[in-house]
């Protein structure tokens, strides 16, 4: 077992975690990020992509809202490369309250929420395929966020000032000493060796799993609650501009278009278990409906893929006894010092991504205090992360460019997502034990209309070819891929995606017969 | 009017449409597009797993449940239809025995059991050992993962098939009708080509039947071709000659317009309307071989709650609910692609002169246990035989 000495360990590499763990990097403190699987798998991105202006929360929740409207602009600037400032719209639909969209202006009069009240004709020739019978359209600054590409941006930032971010890394342990955290140690669960980090603070930042690792400290009653949400994204920008239903926050109220799809969202059912999150049928078809309001036609657009992910809500019985002056609503920590007698451990639940960046500032103020190192301010909000110095927004059609200018020696291996094949291989060498799953989250490998039918045998030949992988790994990678992509895939079988996973069957057990390659002794899972 | 008019255009569509015309019939063959041959690996199934892998498709024809195209067919029928078009496209495309499965390797190195196989691919069959060649410039043919799976060694070459990198098959298929380029091709294969009895290649070797001896005679060694995603090389070989001879018989072909309804008169259909510039246009014909593919085509469709349709004629399937039929294991059957339509002892569905063939039949999930062709050449046989029987 390798052993690590860091002031503080933060545990989960979603948005949560891998905020904290930039700003504790950058007021100097020696941090380490445990992440089980990889950044942003559990739930980070499983969302619908939106970065809020605060329109959402102009009338439910005020603070929010003001929060919002402030962390989107922060985040156009430090970490522009994930962002597309698509804006948005509110607009009430035929048979929503009319008199809710004054609420809404005044709201986000209130609020600092930028909105102003457009012309209905505006709306539609800006969006032609919005629903013609809207009664009213308010425009804001909602963008896009990849939330892939927000987590490693951070994440990176993190590592230029010195952290340690360990992916795949589950972990086991907390020791304490006395009330005192005084180690966390952790599994590497691709089979590398196991790690022992000797630390003073631990931040519990693990979302619906944060039950699970409290318990690792001896910390048996605190309860998440995962509120699963289901996402499916639609073939085609239907819009290039965030739309939203200009009514108090309910299912299936937003359609946000990212990179070359759009995503319709969501639902909030309660789920015991955060590893086992279903994609009913049913609640896709809610979906559809829902964009029938905003789209007229929505169910003749063609269904790509669904997801689910779980929004982790603390529950906690104690919870007058936690500290939450400097927190901002919708998010929960729990100071175990006060709460559990136990020295040098934060949970933190609930919180939203476009908050993200303010939340951790919020986390780290507190660890800091706790530690009477209130000298050490965040900077978070001032320093632009690798990879978005030059400040210039994601424009959906950046690799249309780069793939023009490239076309005489790189191919383009993933054709739906414009993916060339010196990006491919560049983050197979980042990353090289890393699944074809960890390579579409930073690529968009298998993620367009094809879901991999074309480009999930190419993948795997690269990998070999570049040396990456041997033959068998790489196999094993293709079947765990193939697997992965169909789980998204069979609840929203209709239309013309039954009619590419057909062409796809075709191909990948048609003519290739994938299922027939050499088995592994073990399944490659990871 | 003509006698028969034919829709679709791929391995069912061709063979009933050449069957007919080389009986004496006339007929009109209406496709959308070009056919399933160019999306396929351009060989011919019959049976290669069942569940297990079949070493003499025939003989498990016989153990295939009721419900299944074959079933009604028989092992016999399938031999003389499999075999005819064998014979037809002759021993320059086809080789092998219905009875017998050649073993293949595919681009990603399985073992893959198919009964027909063009004769660039056979020495792949039963190999002492392999080595593969693989081209930089063409990014599906995985050469060292296909090494890798059969234990064998792999190299590249570089030769462009032009000026922009990303090229697929059928353009590097294209350049070698160049003899210039094949020779080339053929110098830089010999010389990188590792070890081994056979020297497994993409399926490029040109666009014509014969194309590939050639660079085998330049190479100078046994040399095989192993079939990649589409576009298929080898499944356009054998378009390209099913169409020809079809069209060398005398019989019409209407590319690029969809079918989009039909007139019926009782029990029967009285003609198909093709979507045409500016209108429609009406087809009659005294019989009909609907052949239009299956899901894959957009034949048989899911709406978004799941309900399975036909929708040009609207004939009756197995099942109308998707929901039921699909579920989360990748690996396991999808019950959702046997839906089809049944038809009766002559191939018929719906309308006494209305005979299907290929995809459209319902009761196998031919891609996996790799019987598509063989289904399509034999149901396109029968609904030929039908039709020429019924008016003989």
């Amino acid at each position: 077992m390798k052993s690590l000495e860091a002031d503080v360990v933060v545990i989960g590499g979603g948005s949560t975690g891998v905020g904290v763990v930039r700003d504790a990097a950058m007021r100097g403190y020696r941090a380490v990020l445990l992440e089980r699987a990889d950044l942003g798998q559990g739930t980070t991105a499983r969302f619908h992509g939106l970065l809020h202006s605060g329109g959402r929360y102009v009338v439910s929740d005020p603070q929010s809202a003001t929060e919002c409207a402030e962390e989107n602009a922060i985040l156009k600037r430090i970490q522009a490369d994930a962002v597309e400032d698509t804006g948005g719209f509110f607009v009430v639909t035929p048979g929503d309250d009319p008199g809710f969209a004054d609420k809404f202006l005044a709201g986000a009069a209130a609020t600092g929420v930028p909105a102003r009240e457009i012309a209905v004709a505006e709306a539609l020739r800006r969006e032609p395929l919005l629903n013609p019978g809207i009664l009213r359209a308010i425009e804001v600054e909602d963008g896009s966020v990849d939330g892939w590409q927000l987590v490693w941006g951070a994440a990176r930032s993190a590592q230029a000032y010195g952290a340690t971010v360990l992916t795949y890394h589950k972990v086991v342990g907390i020791e304490r000493e006395r009330d005192r955290v005084s180690a966390v140690l952790a599994r590497d669960v691709k089979g590398g060796e196991d790690v022992r980090i000797n630390c003073g603070f631990v931040l519990n930042c693990a979302g619906p799993w944060a039950g699970q690792v409290a318990a690792l400290a001896g910390l048996h009653d605190v309860n998440v609650v995962a509120g699963r949400g289901i996402m499916v994204a639609m073939n085609h920008r239907l819009v290039n501009t965030v739309i939203n239903r200009c009514v108090y926050p309910t299912d299936g109220d937003i359609l946000v278009p990212v990179h070359t799809v759009s995503i319709i969202g969501t639902t909030d059912v309660k789920e015991d278990d955060p590893d086992v999150l279903a994609i009913p049928r049913v609640e896709v078809q809610e979906m559809l409906d829902a964009g029938e309001k905003l789209i007229p036609s929505f169910r003749d657009a063609r269904a790509l893929h669904a997801w689910s992910g779980a929004r982790p809500l603390i529950k906690d019985d104690r919870v007058a006894a936690t500290d939450t002056r400097h927190m901002s609503r919708g998010m929960a920590v729990l100071d175990h010092a006060a709460r559990d007698g136990l020295n040098g451990m934060l949970t933190i639940g609930g919180g939203k991504l476009t908050t993200y960046r303010l939340m951790a500032e919020h986390i780290v103020d507190a660890m800091c205090e706790q530690m009477g190192d209130t000298e050490r301010k965040c900077r978070t909000a001032d320093e632009p992360v690798p990879g978005s110095e030059n400040r210039k927004l994601y424009q959906v059609t950046h690799r249309l460019e780069e793939a023009e200018e490239d076309r005489f020696t790189d191919p383009i291996i993933c054709e739906c997502e414009l993916l060339r094949r010196s990006v491919l291989v560049k983050a197979m060498k980042e990353q090289p034990d890393a699944t074809l799953d960890d390579i579409r989250r930073q690529t968009r490998l298998g993620m367009g209309p094809c879901q991999g039918g074309f480009c999930s045998t190419r993948a795997a030949g690269i990998a070999v070819a570049e040396k990456v992988v041997d033959a068998e790994r790489a196999t094993g990678l293709l079947r765990l891929f193939l697997k992965n992509r169909w789980i998204g895939l069979w609840p929203i079988l209709a239309g013309d995606q039954v009619r590419q996973t057909a062409l796809d069957h075709w191909i990948i057990q048609g003519t290739y017969d994938v299922e027939h390659l050499p088995q592994p002794e073990k399944e490659v899972v990871l | 009017m003509s006698d028969v008019v034919v829709i679709g255009l791929g391995p069912a569509g061709l063979s009933a449409a050449l069957k007919l015309v080389e009986s004496g019939r006339s007929v009109l063959l209406a496709a959308k597009g070009e056919g399933g041959f160019q999306l396929s690996q351009g060989t011919v199934d019959v049976l290669g797993y069942s569940p297990g892998r079949v070493a003499n498709p025939l003989a498990a024809i016989g153990e295939l449940p009721a419900g299944h195209p074959y079933a009604s067919i028989g092992a016999e029928k399938v031999r003389d239809a499999v075999a005819w078009l064998r014979d037809t496209l002759g021993e320059e495309l086809l080789v092998g025995d219905p009875a017998q499965n050649y073993v293949l390797p595919t681009a990603v190195g399985a073992m893959r059991p198919t009964a027909l196989a063009q004769p660039s691919m056979v020495a792949a069959h039963q190999a002492a050992s392999y080595a593969v060649v693989g081209v930089r410039q063409l990014k599906d043919f995985p050469a060292e993962l296909l090494a890798g799976n059969l234990g064998c060694r792999a190299a590249w070459i570089d030769l462009p098939a032009r000026r922009e990198v990303d090229s697929s098959g059928h353009m590097f298929a294209r350049a070698i009708e160049d003899p210039a380029y094949a020779k080339r091709f053929a110098a830089a294969v010999a010389a990188a080509a590792p070890d081994g009895a056979v020297l497994l290649l993409p399926a490029i070797l040109g666009v014509k039947p014969g194309t590939w001896r050639r660079v085998a005679d330049q190479v100078g060694r046994p040399i095989a071709e192993v079939p990649m995603q589409p576009p298929s090389v080898p499944g356009i070989r054998l378009h390209d000659a099913l169409l020809a001879k079809f069209k060398a018989a005398g019989g019409r072909v209407i590319i690029g317009s969809r079918v989009v309804g039909c007139k019926t008169n009782g029990g029967r259909v009285a003609s198909v309307t093709l979507a045409v510039a500016g209108g429609t246009r009406d087809l009659r014909a005294t019989d009909f071989v609907f052949a239009p593919g299956g899901f894959a085509s957009g034949a048989i469709t899911v709406d978004s709650r799941g309900k399975i349709s036909e929708p040009l004629f609207g004939l009756p399937l197995t099942q109308t609910d998707a929901n039921t039929l699909i579920g989360p294991d990748y690996w396991a059957p999808h019950p959702l692609f046997e839906v089809g339509v049944e038809t009766d002892a002559a191939g018929r569905a719906k309308y006494e002169n209305l005979y299907l063939a290929g995809d459209i039949i319902a009761g196998a999930e031919r891609w996996r246990e790799k019987s598509g062709e063989g289904i399509a050449v034999a149901t396109a046989v029968r609904a030929a035989e039908s039709i020429m029987g019924g008016r003989a």
